[in-house]
Formats: C-alpha cells, structure tokens, sequence
C-alpha cells in the first residue's frame, strides 16, 4: 500500500502541496502552520507534491513509477532543431 | 527476446518523441485549433478501434471494452478507475443527469515523451486520447463522452470520464 510522509522539520508551510493535490490528501495545521497528510488513500501517486515542493520534505512509498524515456544524445541532436 | 523487445521499446519511444516535436510544433502554428484536430483524429481512431467491440449501456463494462480495444491493438495506456475516500460508489451522477467517473492514467506514452522534451502537458496530443475515449465510447454506449483532465501529473494523471445521459 502506498506511503506519503512530510518531514515536519523540511515543511514551511507554503501550502503548495494542498493547492496542487487534486484529490485533497493534505490538510493545513493552522496551529503548527504546516502541511499535514489526512488522507493517504486518496493519493494517486501523481508525485505534483513531491515534485513541486521547494523543501523536498514530501515522500513517496510503495507507489508505481512510471519508466522516463531514455535518452538518445544523437536522435536528440536530429530533432534539436523542431524542438 | 530481449533484444527485439528493446528494439520495439526503442521504435515506440522514437516515435512518441517524434509525436511530442510535431504536436509542439504544430500548437503555435494552428492555436488552438491544433487541439481540435487532433481530439477529432483521436475520436477517429476510437470509433475505427471499437468497431467490433460489443455493445453495452453499462459504463464500467464499457470501458473495461475500451481497456481490451487498448491491449489488442498494443496500445500501452494502463488506466484504473478511482474511488476518492467519502464517495460511495465509482459511478457519480452530476446536476444535469450525466454519469461520471474518475480515471488514473499511470503509464502514458504521451506523457513520458512530453515531458522528455519538457514540453507542457494538456496539450494537442493530450486532447487525441479525449478523442480516443469519446470515440471508442461513443461506440460501445452509443453515447456522447468527454474524457477532461482534472489534473496532469509527472507520474500519473487524473481524469474525468463523463458520459451524456
């Protein structure tokens, strides 16, 4: 099952992971004025909150990561120009 | 084995990454008519798809159809339906009659090769598989469909399936 956490000591409260979430897994705790994770279950592993969290405070446990795509130096250089 | 799997692995990526520099090209160029066209080859390409698929009015089984259509035509769009905590059922009626349904889209071709380039998710090739799901059930259910993007992720994405009444 999947795990989120918040490094309490990592979070500012900036509120940007409660923003992004589009299935509502953080609630905001006004008295110690950080992020909290209420709802765990809900969380579809999109990584938004991981991604834009500018403390890094937000991990992910036991989730399904999708493969990048490789990077192929040449082909790149090919289509450099469309990009 | 492995050998030819990478080579297919290798063809499919060049040829997304090809996809994303054409769809990035064409946006600026056609505006936002580049969404429409590619939503309308989309539909196209469901409705093409799903022309031997059995008909139901249900809409799990539906798309459950449109899941096999995916997997016999090597399509690689896992998606899953998905039941937020407080919602009863996986099948929501909205205000004005419609059933609706949240999907996760995990591995997405489209995905990965935007964001390969760092091009902006949402966009044309995004669209083609709204058309793919409003094409594809629109045979199945032979009803309207919408697929709208609620939420764009870097590692999976949210929709919403909603299906005229």
């Amino acid at each position: 099952m999947l795990e989120m956490t918040i490094n309490d000591k990592a979070c500012r409260g900036c509120r940007l992971c409660v923003d992004i979430c589009p299935t509502e897994c953080f609630s905001f705790d006004q008295q110690t004025a950080k992020a909290q994770v209420a709802v765990a279950e809900n969380c579809i592993a999109c990584l938004s909150c991981a991604f834009l969290c500018p403390s890094g405070a937000i991990s992910h446990r036991n989730h399904h990561e999708v493969k990048n795509f490789y990077r192929n130096i040449e082909f790149s250089q090919r289509m450099g120009r469309f990009l | 084995m492995v050998e030819d799997l990478l080579k297919q692995r290798r063809t499919l990526q060049e040829t997304m990454n090809f996809m994303a520099a054409l769809s990035a090209g064409m946006e600026p160029v056609l505006g936002r008519g580049a969404n429409s066209m590619t939503m309308s080859a989309g539909r196209n390409l469901g409705r093409k798809f799903s022309a031997e698929a059995r008909h139901t009015e249900d809409l799990l089984e539906a798309v459950d159809e449109v899941r096999k259509i995916l997997l016999a035509n090597s399509c690689l769009w896992g998606f899953e339906p998905f039941k937020p905590q407080g919602q009863a059922e996986l099948i929501t009626v909205n205000d004005r009659g419609q059933r609706q349904m949240l999907l996760v889209f995990r591995d997405c071709m489209i995905r990965q090769s935007l964001l390969r380039f760092g091009h902006p998710q949402k966009g044309s090739l995004c669209n083609m598989m709204y058309g793919f799901f409003a094409g594809a059930l629109e045979t199945i259910m032979g009803k309207k469909a919408t697929l709208e993007i609620r939420h764009a992720g870097e590692n999976a994405c949210l929709k919403v399936l909603t299906v005229e009444a």
